[in-house]
């Protein structure tokens, strides 16, 4: 399957960090992005070729198709870490676990808490590898079952390695607990083992 | 947990200098224009340098400039700092004293507080009040991005004035602030940059080329200019085109910001890079052993960059120390001028 990424549209240096988002999920054969300025192409490049690619690119109109492989990878994609750390902090790397204890963040205003909660679940992936747990308590749990416009945001997280987990007694209290789409339904006990394993515990 | 707390260079697409006008475009605007003349128009737009000048009297001359970009970092206060002292900088590489300045400002007062602006124009002050310079005024206009700078006018002495085209074979080219700006505050975007190196990047974007300007007037400098939006590459471009000389420049001197350099490799560099060799490139010989990730510095746009100082062998070492001793400990000579090729910069 052709591993194509569409960064038309992005300014530097939104494209290298998609670029590198994707590869840090695994590395791949083979990669294709599209782009449309210099720049970014440039930058794609030089950012492939950091990490051990043989790059190509062409222009056709205002767009660039920049090609890149890797011989020494196998044709699918290998479930191998392929990113070199790209700065110190990934070095040492910590633990984060998140703690999310209801659906609006912050008080004031719940229409303004519910718009900052999505935004603020959607960036979490900003945190790397450093992001280790994901858990939901309270109304928080809702964001983990059929409906919620979350789902897919958790799964995306999840497949990246967070485990992501939602209270079970909380679930049964909303009447959602067969309704779990994604993550794992925990105890108050796993909650507080985690909480002492982590190295820094946030709560939203 | 609290709101995430605002930062600033998210909320623009260019930051710093590397948001300036590709060079190549703004030549297509202003070439061949039909200027005003005035014979005590001593350095304008026909004969362009960091600043204008303007001749009052045999001994006084004006010496104005202006600048203003979108913020590179988050904080407002640093970031007023660093576009004052970015502003200033002009007046100083020209050899003038810094008298007055007016705040420009855009602000986008739908989408931000208008305590941030505030924090601005105090950073900005904090700076004026270091360079001995009175705010008379200012003119703020509504605008999707934050942009903020100063108009600053200063007095200059019409017979020292520190041109860019004036070069003499021999003479030494001494960089007083290291390079990579524009790839550090790429990096602080993309979220790659930590607390420690941020702040010292901030900070030397923040300092006056004041102290590198005063110690300089105790020596013969034939030309100066100061590194800013078109790299170091594209303003020593302007000082050797057209100059009847040539320069070499040593790459391993440089003075760089060593994460700059892993950053390069990584791609992060801002597009102005990019648009700084389009236009100079053809000016420019690498040799062989300067890698790809050093010529990209060597072009990327800096934010309130340092002075680029030319001066005779002779004087070199002792303006060096000089610098070095009022603690502008980066200074570095970085290559010298030569007869041949003409006009042309060989970076080994």
């Amino acid at each position: 399957m052709a591993n194509e990424l569409d960064c038309r549209g992005m300014n530097c240096p939104a494209p290298v960090l998609q670029v590198r988002n994707t590869l840090e999920k695994g590395a791949l054969a083979s990669l294709t992005v599209l782009l449309d300025n210099e720049a970014a192409r440039q930058n794609v490049c030089r950012f492939l070729e950091n990490q051990n690619y043989e790059v190509s690119s062409e222009k056709s109109g205002d767009e660039y198709r920049v090609f890149a492989n890797r011989g020494d990878l196998p044709k699918e994609t290998a479930a191998v870490p392929s990113i070199s750390p790209i700065n110190k902090r990934g070095d040492a790397k910590r633990k984060i676990m998140v703690l999310v204890t209801g659906i609006y963040m912050g008080h004031g205003d719940d229409g303004l808490g519910d718009m900052l909660m999505f935004n603020f679940l959607k960036t979490l992936k900003e945190m790397g590898g450093e992001l280790w747990r994901l858990s939901f308590v309270n109304s928080g749990v809702t964001f983990t079952v059929e409906g919620s416009e979350a789902v897919p945001i958790l799964q995306e997280l999840a497949d990246s390695g967070v485990k992501i987990t939602a209270c079970g007694a909380c679930l049964a209290y909303f009447h959602v607990l067969d309704k779990i789409q994604v993550g794992e339904v925990t105890n108050m006990l796993e909650i507080v083992n985690g909480m002492r394993e982590a190295d820094s515990v946030i709560t939203v | 947990m609290n709101y995430k707390p605002l930062k600033l260079t998210q909320t623009v697409r260019g930051s710093g200098c590397a948001a300036k006008l590709a060079p190549g475009i703004l030549h297509k605007a202003l070439c061949g224009l039909d200027l005003p003349v005035d014979s005590n128009l001593l350095i304008g737009l026909e004969n362009p340098d960091d600043a204008g000048i303007y001749k009052v009297s045999d001994d006084l001359a004006l010496v104005q400039t202006l600048d203003f970009f979108p913020p590179m970092v988050d904080d407002p206060f640093r970031f007023g700092q660093i576009a004052a002292a970015n502003a200033l900088s002009d007046i100083y590489a020209m050899g003038g004293t810094p008298k007055t300045a007016m705040n420009i400002v855009a602000f986008p007062s739908s989408s931000m507080d208008i305590s941030v602006l505030r924090s601005i124009i105090e950073g900005g002050l904090s700076k004026m009040r270091e360079a001995g310079v009175v705010l008379v005024g200012g003119h703020t206009v509504e605008d999707s991005e934050l942009k903020y700078g100063l108009s600053v006018t200063g007095y200059i002495d019409p017979h020292r004035i520190l041109a860019k085209r004036s070069l003499q074979v021999g003479d030494r080219l001494i960089l007083t602030k290291p390079l990579g700006t524009g790839i550090v505050t790429t990096a602080i975007k993309a979220g790659f940059a930590d607390e420690e190196l941020t702040e010292r990047v901030t900070e030397a974007m923040a300092t006056l080329n004041r102290e590198a300007a005063v110690v300089m007037a105790d020596f013969s400098v034939h030309a100066c200019t100061d590194v800013t939006g078109f790299g170091f590459l594209g303003h020593l471009a302007e000082m050797v085109v057209d100059s009847g000389c040539g320069v070499c420049i040593n790459a391993s001197a440089v003075p760089v910001y060593k994460e700059a350099v892993e950053w390069a490799s990584m791609g992060l560099i801002p597009a102005g890079a990019y648009n700084n060799r389009d236009f100079r490139g053809t000016f420019v010989q690498f040799s062989a052993t300067v890698p790809q990730k050093i010529q990209d510095i060597l072009f990327d746009p800096q934010t309130s960059g340092g002075l680029l100082i030319a001066v005779s062998e002779e004087e070199s070492e002792k303006l060096l120390t000089a610098l070095q001793m009022r603690g502008i400990k980066p200074a570095s000579v970085v290559g010298e001028v030569v007869a041949s090729p003409i006009d042309m910069i060989i970076v080994n």
